[in-house]
């Protein structure tokens, strides 16, 4: 047989139409997605599951892990493993009564026995010493197969909070640990039980055992997609069916506009998180004078803020926390940007002169260190407000750091402004108040965003040991004072954003950025 | 031979100790401490004097002497140690993720090839004529063109809007084909012209004249008289290019979610994950050395000028 051009063309072509009908038969494979199924993007692999280890994804965690009570809508806390409970002896005392009939994956029922043995595994180690439930823990009373009292040494202070928190408060089958109590396979009492896990995927059934409201779809596949556009471009090709959640596998806003204009659906909500630039007088002898701090703050246009970098998305922000939060305190408008007032404050500060104020020879220069990759969008965000201070004669420094050398920075107090991020639900208000604002907490890893030991502690202390209707006065005393002397400047609430393709119905944006939201979604296929 | 084999490895063996030792140095004079990032990876509150525990529990009071020797014996006995990041070891890792790359890199060269020595043996065939200019205009575009560019356009066109192929994943051949031909792109570009030239050189040699003038047609000359001389020249070109795509893998991989040890060590660079990037550029450099060798050994056998030097 002679191999001339025409017989070339002729194999090249029909390898060529076979490539073509296999990719199209494939395509049906991974585009369209097993019927029950719904495929959720994550940006790294879940991790190591134990719910008292810190390196899984919270929101795989939730998955499987309850805790004894929810975090609601606005911080209400909901039954979930108990059904009751009462702080007694002036809140030295917790009295749960467990949920009956409830039982792990593994047939293991779950009692007063099982719940003391989860609570063993981390109440009053030195290691969750952060949480105050931990930290003042003293002794587990079993009263009965469903009641359990957990005494303290003091009143912890938010503990149905802390006890809603992902982790380490959550449950784990007793029969899922080893000899030597290590842990060995995720196991818990939630609606979906774990099928098999590796760095590109986690796959998950529905348990139908589940004593709650049970998913409405067999099986849930959390892909591990790393790089953002490729997980917009999954969407897009129909490959995933949600995509969203800070922790998870975050959108941007620019990202949810282009989801927006392909067809897909975003979902945008207020989020509970709020973006802060924090001033450092420590270092810059301009910013001790509150009308320095003042002027700067006034001299951010916060609207263009949220119109530039977060797209309209994101509500600028007068308050330390949005009215999402519990005892968020009385809500302010957000200040509008007034250059004419701005640079009145610094006229009467004594920085006078121009382009550049100066006082006493010293020219009104600060350095603001922002880290990208620390706080999304910081950059841009950092570069609109030293155009902004140019106009009120402020020259701003945009020093621009790794993530490692923003922490370092922050930790040494090695800026004069900075950025900083609250904590979210279900840790604020307290988390982001104490850890951020208190000085005697010692925090290594954020540094703080304004600390007065002097005047601002005090009424911190008062907050934290206040109870009942006393904790929302107490913390306003705290706003105040943080809105009074203008000691910090937040800029806009982040939202949180979700993108899901037509297939995902019902779907409602999570409570915290730590939960999965699959709660509510029906397939349509 | 052995002797050409022998030296070779002997200087492979010091090129990866002092090529370790940079990256050692590099890592760890990198500003900022690791542990803090450790914490905060770990726990959303940091616990006093917990940020003191993990840079104890991971070695960075020790002096960076002790350090990097420690390492160094480790990784000897094949121990790369625990990634900060998420407290497994790195050498049980390792292995999928070098099958992930090794794939890509394979694979890529393959395509890389094929489309190399097809557009260039186009231009050869028809010189200064449209598909010479086609072939050069292709080579120009793919070698300047930016590979993330060219994986997001194929995303965009294979998997958006025909979805011909999947966008992400390491799933079966299906889901190779779009991450292979991204990395093959800049190679290709590059072997078409060196294959374009070799063989224009080639067909301007005295003895193609006498192929010539003994009635043997055009393509006859350039398959068995003029590709034989062009090989040695190609396979250095290969062995660079392929060389070159462990860096186009760190780029490529997680474009496509592709947890290889490109993605591995994108991973560590951004957590500061010393032990996960150490192991990494130990890799890439072990690969880039042996691609070396074996490029080296094929010349030796493919071009007697070489030979007949070490013979």
């Amino acid at each position: 047989m002679s191999f001339n051009r025409r017989t070339f063309l002729q194999i090249g072509s029909g390898a060529l139409g076979l490539a073509i009908t296999d990719a199209t038969f494939t395509k049906f494979a991974f585009a369209e997605g097993a019927a029950g199924t719904l495929r959720v993007a994550i940006a790294k692999p879940a991790g190591n599951l134990d719910p008292q280890s810190h390196y899984a994804i919270w929101a795989i965690q939730d998955l499987m892990f309850e805790p004894l009570v929810r975090y609601g809508k606005g911080g209400q806390i909901e039954p979930c493993l108990a059904t009751d409970w009462k702080i007694e002896e002036g809140g030295k005392t917790l009295h749960l009564t467990l949920r009956q009939g409830v039982t792990f994956q593994d047939g293991t029922v779950f009692d007063a026995a099982s719940c003391k043995w989860n609570l063993e595994r981390w109440l009053g180690l030195d290691q969750f010493s952060w949480m105050n439930c931990s930290k003042y823990f003293q002794s587990l009373e079993v009263i009965d197969e469903h009641q359990i009292a957990v005494h303290f040494k003091e009143p912890p202070l938010a503990l149905m909070q802390e006890l809603s928190y992902t982790r380490p408060p959550r449950f784990l089958s007793p029969k899922s640990v080893d000899a030597n109590g290590k842990f060995v396979e995720p196991v818990g009492t939630g609606p979906w039980r774990q099928l098999g896990a590796d760095d590109t995927q986690s796959v998950f059934e529905r348990y139908d055992g589940y004593w709650g409201d049970k998913p409405t779809y067999q099986r849930l596949e959390a892909k591990v997609i790393p790089d953002p556009r490729a997980r917009v471009a999954a969407l897009r090709a129909g490959e995933i069916d949600l995509v969203g959640g800070f922790w998870i596998a975050p959108l941007t806003p620019v990202e949810a506009k282009q989801l927006e204009a392909a067809g897909l659906n975003v979902v945008i909500d207020p989020g509970n998180v709020t973006l802060v630039m924090a001033f450092n007088p420590d270092r810059t002898e301009a910013l001790k004078d509150p009308q320095v701090r003042k002027a700067v703050s006034i001299g951010i246009d916060r609207a263009a803020i949220s119109q530039a970098l977060y797209q309209g998305f994101a509500r600028p922000a007068g308050n330390l926390f949005s009215d999402a939060l519990p005892f968020a305190g009385t809500q302010h408008d957000a200040p509008v940007r007034d250059v004419a007032a701005a640079s009145a404050l610094l006229e009467k500060a004594g920085w006078t002169g121009g382009p550049v104020r100066s006082k006493d020879g010293t020219p009104l220069t600060l350095e603001i260190v922002v880290s990208p990759d620390a706080v999304p969008g910081s950059r841009v965000v950092a570069e609109v407000i030293q155009s902004e201070m140019k106009e009120i004669g402020i020259n701003l420094i945009v020093r621009s750091v790794d993530h490692a050398s923003k922490h370092t920075d922050m930790l040494e107090r090695k800026y004069d402004l900075g950025f900083f991020l609250t904590y979210g639900a279900p840790y604020d208000p307290f988390g982001t108040v104490v850890a951020l604002c208190l000085s005697t907490f010692k925090n290594d890893v954020e540094g703080k965003l304004f600390t007065d030991p002097a005047n601002l502690d005090p009424l911190i202390n008062a907050a934290t040991a206040a109870t009942g209707d006393q904790i929302a006065p107490s913390i306003q005393k705290v706003y105040d004072w943080l809105r009074d002397n203008d000691a910090i400047a937040p800029l806009v609430y982040v939202p949180s954003i979700w993108a899901h393709s037509k297939r995902v119905q019902g779907f409602t944006s999570p409570v915290t950025e730590y939960d999965m939201p699959y709660e509510n979604i029906v397939l349509a296929e | 031979m052995i002797h050409f084999i022998s030296k070779r490895l002997r200087h492979s063996l010091v090129l990866l100790f002092m090529a370790s030792l940079v990256c050692f140095t590099l890592v760890v004079s990198a500003p900022g401490n690791v542990a803090v990032l450790i914490a905060e990876l770990r726990g959303a509150v940091a616990t006093p004097g917990y940020v003191e525990k993990v840079a104890e529990e991971i070695g960075l009071h020790k002096p960076l002497l002790m350090r990097y020797a420690g390492w160094l014996g480790d990784a000897v006995r094949g121990d790369f140690g625990i990634s900060y990041r998420t407290g497994q070891e790195v050498s049980a890792d390792l292995p999928k993720r070098m099958l992930v790359t090794g794939t890509l890199i394979v694979g890529s060269a393959v395509v890389a090839t094929l489309l190399g020595l097809a557009l260039g043996f186009l231009g050869a065939f028809w010189p200064y004529r449209l598909p010479d200019r086609v072939s050069r205009g292709l080579a120009l575009l793919g070698a300047s063109t930016p590979t993330f560019f060219v994986g997001a356009l194929m995303i965009y066109g294979f998997s958006v809007t025909f979805q011909l192929f999947p966008s992400f994943g390491f799933g079966g051949p299906e889901s190779w084909v779009l991450p292979w031909v991204t990395v093959a792109v800049l190679p290709a570009a590059v072997l078409s012209r060196v294959v374009r030239v070799g063989l224009e050189e080639a067909m301007a040699s005295p003895f193609v004249l006498t192929a010539k003038s003994k009635g043997l047609g055009r393509t006859a000359i350039l398959f068995r008289d003029a590709l034989p001389n062009i090989i040695p020249v190609f396979i250095n070109a290969l062995g660079t290019q392929v060389g070159l795509m462990t860096a186009t893998a760190i780029i490529v991989e997680p474009l496509f979610a592709w947890q290889g040890v490109g993605d591995y060590f994108l991973q560590g660079v951004k957590f500061r994950d010393f032990m996960v990037v150490q192991a990494c550029l130990l890799i890439f450099l072990a690969f880039f050395i042996v691609v070396n060798l074996i490029v080296d050994l094929a010349v030796l056998m493919t071009d007697p000028r070489v030979r007949r030097q070490w013979s």
